[in-house]
């Protein structure tokens, strides 16, 4: 068989040997056996697996860590402490596993297993057949409504116009015959005797040749690209720095303890690595993981409330600290919907009879709705909504020749008072064609004088990108039937005006994103003018245009340039949408993309974020890593907000956890060297972290401030490192006022009272480390004009209320607590106090005097 | 009877980590301030350094203070020094966010 390619400059008669087929289709063995070759007709797709979700928990360095640590506290016969790790291990799993599965089985139920059928001629019999059955080869018949089985080569049609806004974007139905093309390179715009899988039949109806199925449509190639790891995001990136980093300085820090500790310490080795090794469990945010899932997997559930389901987790952030948002014009900007717009005299005044005659001469079917070729359809939405329907009431069909491609135009004789009048409505340069005469505001001129007035305004609409269509007229005697040969000697009355009209909210939702600092950039397979128009339509300021062709000749070092200053990309190819978000990426930005067309789907997968409509595309709802069930940038500002809102709760969670552990760690690290014995149990230093761990575990529902949702936040190691150094000692002063007081008023500086040492330390070190979430989570005053979270407030206090307790119960005695000295309890509320007034003045010079 | 060696030790490591917080400020305060400014402020900011670190001084203060407390021993005095510096970092942190927010 012949490349696929070819089949465009073969005659329509030729299709049939060239595809190893014939008129009567192919027989049912030739169809089995070419099945058992070519496979079925289906898309590859990403499939959901638990095994998948269960294992991708695990994807985190911080498990590496907490694993090592089970299984050397495992070998050196400490199992309590080998169970709290695994109980850690377990917690944040299960957490992060439950969320996450539920979140991909709501996005599992958005993919519509539907099976489509196809009208198949084989053995020379037409039957309904599943689209999965079919092979190269098969004849398949289409009509109105039908969605393209697979690629087919058209070999006959009948007023064949298909829909192929998903495919290339275009909003205009597209003219398919079965003539053979010569062309050197043709695009798939091109293919006019083409049907490409996925497209809609919106008009006549037509036959073709199956040249490709499934993963060898052009459809296919795109599903087959997307089959692959999505890049990855800011976000990810982001993670993944900061596991190095809490790596890097967790094996420092237990490497350099154990080797103190084995040199000057008072301590057995395997204690000392014991105790390394819950310094270095405790430096690492256990559940970061399972806290990142939760708040991912929550905020997922309220961003479905505001109509945006979430098909990746990861991406939710990316969508929060999105920066620019590309998007495509049709459907998002504009309705995605033709409707007439005006109806013009060639006086350039509103016309009622332009309008009553092209209800006349209309090929929609009329009932409760209007169905059938979109244009006449909006020619009767116009009439209803303008209260004009009844205006053809007094007119009676007598007669009509239909549209057909060689013409492009349709015509109707209709009469009233027995008057008969021939009306035309089709292509202005065909109608043109046709006319002698034209009615300038009711004076009857010779075309020929006004011609060149009338091109001009044809010509500047069409510049705009408006669809017109002419309406003509003749008077005409009675007789038994009319035919295209009546179509001449016309007088042409006006013109009827087509668009895509911009969505109402449209300005406003462009201008809230703008305000939340997302950049809208443009990116549309339409001309500039068109794309420009809408633009001023919906008063969005336009930078700069640039035409795709432009953007070829280009180097990367000016096509990166480029994208920074521009607003507007027209005449744009996918392949072109693809560079632009790689440039834009490339640049530093976090780059949303939402379009719902199969052409737009390599551009989904990747952005950082694509963002796809429920209506779109199998093909591109699979690329893409959020799906709005409403096409409206408004929906999206929403999710934006809470977008913003997650990242800011894991950020903070990050921020404390590092900072308070860090400062903890480092001071039981000093302190085990000068004391002669170790400065808390490694079983107690796990058990303060699990239990600082579920404090926290209601972050994600906690109150963002506003002025962290008002622009895109961005994922800085540089300043998380920063923020721990600065923030760390804090905790770590505490620590050491901790120890003196312990040792020095308390007396406890011999090991028979180690106990009290350590429990006092555990309180107090409990207390800050949870405590100061409150002082951290705003850079306000906290509870003043920063209300924390109700469930972050409720289980903070709890879990301080358990820790203080704690050393009076079983469990403490378990852990090896012992009771304190009630003066130790004073000592610790002014202790704690001063530490958070001391931290929120640090927080004021770090943010204010430093400006981050 | 407090251990002089043991204390001394204990008189390092918190200073020690004072010393460490100051360094991290002077470090973050250069860092960005250097990044912004222009030749002819830095008489200005030269000048506004003390208000910039008044809790660098209520830190270095603190220590001080804690230093001698748990030298003497006394949780009384202890008490009321942490009241008194409370006092004052409220009406610092007052004084300083109602500007800003």
């Amino acid at each position: 068989m012949a490349d696929k390619k070819d089949y465009w400059s073969v005659k329509s008669t030729d299709v049939y040997s060239a595809l190893g087929t014939r008129e009567q289709g192919l027989t049912e063995l030739e169809a089995q056996q070419r099945l058992k070759t070519y496979g079925p007709n289906e898309l590859p797709t990403h499939a959901f697996s638990t095994t998948q979700v269960l294992l991708r928990q695990f994807k985190n360095p911080i498990f590496a860590i907490l694993i090592a640590a089970a299984v050397v506290a495992g070998v050196f016969a400490e199992p309590k402490q080998a169970i709290i790790i695994l109980s850690m291990i377990a917690l944040s799993v299960g957490l992060g596993f439950y969320n996450e599965y539920k979140a991909e089985k709501i996005v599992e139920n958005l993919r519509h297993n539907v099976s489509i059928k196809a009208m198949v001629t084989r053995d020379g019999k037409v039957s309904q057949v599943d689209s999965r059955l079919l092979v190269p080869g098969d004849l398949v018949s289409v009509y109105v409504g039908d969605i393209a089985p697979a690629d087919m080569r058209i070999v006959k049609s009948k007023d064949l116009q298909t829909d192929e806004a998903t495919f290339t974007g275009e909003s205009f139905p597209v003219e398919k015959t079965s003539d053979r093309l010569e062309l050197e390179q043709p695009t798939s715009q091109q293919l006019t005797n083409y049907l490409f899988m996925g497209t809609v039949v919106v008009h006549g109806s037509g036959q073709g040749v199956v040249i490709s199925t499934g993963k060898n449509t052009e459809l296919g190639a795109i599903s087959r690209s997307l089959v692959r790891p999505h890049p990855e995001t800011e976000f990810q990136r982001g993670i993944k720095k900061y596991g190095t980093m809490l790596v890097t300085l967790t094996l420092a820090l237990a490497i350099s303890i154990f080797t103190l500790n084995a040199i000057i310490g008072t301590n057995t080795l395997t204690d000392s690595l014991l105790f390394s090794l819950a310094v270095a469990v405790g430096l690492v945010p256990e559940l970061m993981p399972a806290i990142v899932t939760v708040s991912l997997a929550q905020g997922a559930r309220r961003m479905a409330k505001v109509k945006v389901i979430v098909k990746r987790l990861v991406s939710i952030e990316d969508f929060g600290n999105m920066n620019v948002l590309c998007t495509d014009k049709t459907g998002t900007l504009t309705e995605g919907k033709i409707i007439l717009r005006d109806v013009y005299s060639l006086g350039g005044e509103k016309d009622q009879r332009v309008l009553t005659y092209s209800l006349l001469c209309n090929s929609a079917v009329v009932g409760e709705n209007f169905v059938g070729n979109p244009m006449d359809v909006a020619i009767w939405d116009y009439a209803v909504k303008n209260e004009e329907r009844e205006s053809s009431k007094p007119y009676m069909k007598v007669d009509e020749v239909p549209f057909d491609y060689q013409r492009r135009m349709m015509s109707v004789v209709v009469s009233k008072d027995s008057e008969y009048t021939l009306i035309v409505k089709g292509a202005p340069e065909s109608v043109f064609a046709k006319c002698t005469h034209a009615d300038v505001s009711g004076r009857i001129e010779p075309l020929s004088a006004v011609r060149k007035a009338v091109d001009d305004k044809f010509y500047k609409l069409s510049e705009l990108g408006y669809r017109i269509l002419a309406v003509a007229s003749k008077g005409v005697s009675a007789k038994a039937a009319y035919s295209v040969e009546d179509e001449n000697e016309l007088t042409l009355l006006g013109f009827l005006i087509f668009t895509d009209p911009p969505k109402k909210d449209a300005h406003e939702a462009v201008t809230k994103l703008n305000e939340m600092g997302v950049a809208v950039k443009i990116l549309t397979g339409d001309n500039e003018l068109v794309a420009k128009t809408i633009c001023d339509d919906l008063k969005i300021p336009v930078k700069k245009l640039f035409v795709g062709s432009d953007l070829n000749q280009m180097s990367w070092t000016e096509v990166k340039k480029v994208v920074e200053e521009t607003t507007i990309f027209a005449r744009i190819t996918p392949e072109q949408k693809l560079d632009i978000i790689k440039a834009l990426k490339e640049n530093g930005h976090v780059v949303g993309f939402i379009g719902d067309g199969v052409n737009d789907a390599p551009a989904l997968y990747e952005a950082d974020v694509g963002i796809s409509v429920d209506t779109a595309v199998d093909v591109a709802k699979e690329a893409a890593d959020i799906v709005l069930l409403e096409k409206d940038l408004l929906v999206l500002a929403d999710g934006i907000n809470e977008g913003r809102k997650i990242f800011g709760n894991t950020i903070k969670y990050i921020l404390m956890g590092t900072s308070s552990n860090f400062g903890n760690m480092f001071s039981a690290a000093a302190a085990s060297v000068f004391l002669p014995f170790l400065p808390m149990l490694p079983m107690q230093i796990l058990f303060m972290n699990l239990l600082y761990d579920i404090s926290n575990m209601t972050l994600p529902t906690d109150n963002v401030d506003e002025e962290l949702v008002k622009k895109p936040a961005r994922w800085d190691i540089g300043f998380v490192r920063k923020y721990t150094l600065f923030f760390g000692p804090f905790s770590s002063l505490y620590d050491f006022l901790t120890f003196g007081i312990m040792l020095f008023i308390f007396g406890a500086s011999i090991p028979a009272k180690a106990a009290l040492f350590q429990t006092g330390w555990f309180v107090e070190s409990f207390c800050t480390e949870v405590f100061v979430i409150f002082v951290i989570r705003t850079r306000r005053i906290p509870f003043w004009s920063s209300r924390p979270g109700k469930w972050l407030t409720l289980l903070t206090v709890s879990c301080v209320a358990f820790g203080t307790i704690l050393p009076f119960t079983p469990l403490g005695g378990f852990l090896g607590f012992t009771a304190l000295p009630p003066e130790y309890w004073a000592l610790l509320l002014l202790m704690v106090a001063t530490y958070l007034l001391l931290v929120d003045a640090g927080k004021v010079f770090f943010y204010k005097i430093c400006k981050f | 009877m407090i251990d002089p060696e043991l204390f001394l030790k204990w008189a390092v490591s918190i200073s020690g980590g004072s010393v460490f917080l100051v360094l991290v400020s002077i470090y973050l305060y250069t860092n960005s301030k250097s990044k912004r400014s222009k030749t002819r402020q830095m008489i200005r900011r030269a000048l506004s350094l003390p208000r910039d670190f008044v809790f660098v001084w209520v830190l270095l203060g603190l220590l001080f203070f804690y230093i001698i407390t748990i030298e003497i021993g006394s949780a009384s005095i202890f008490a009321v020094g942490n009241v008194t510096v409370e006092t004052l970092l409220i009406l610092y942190l007052l004084r300083n966010r109602t500007k800003s927010e």
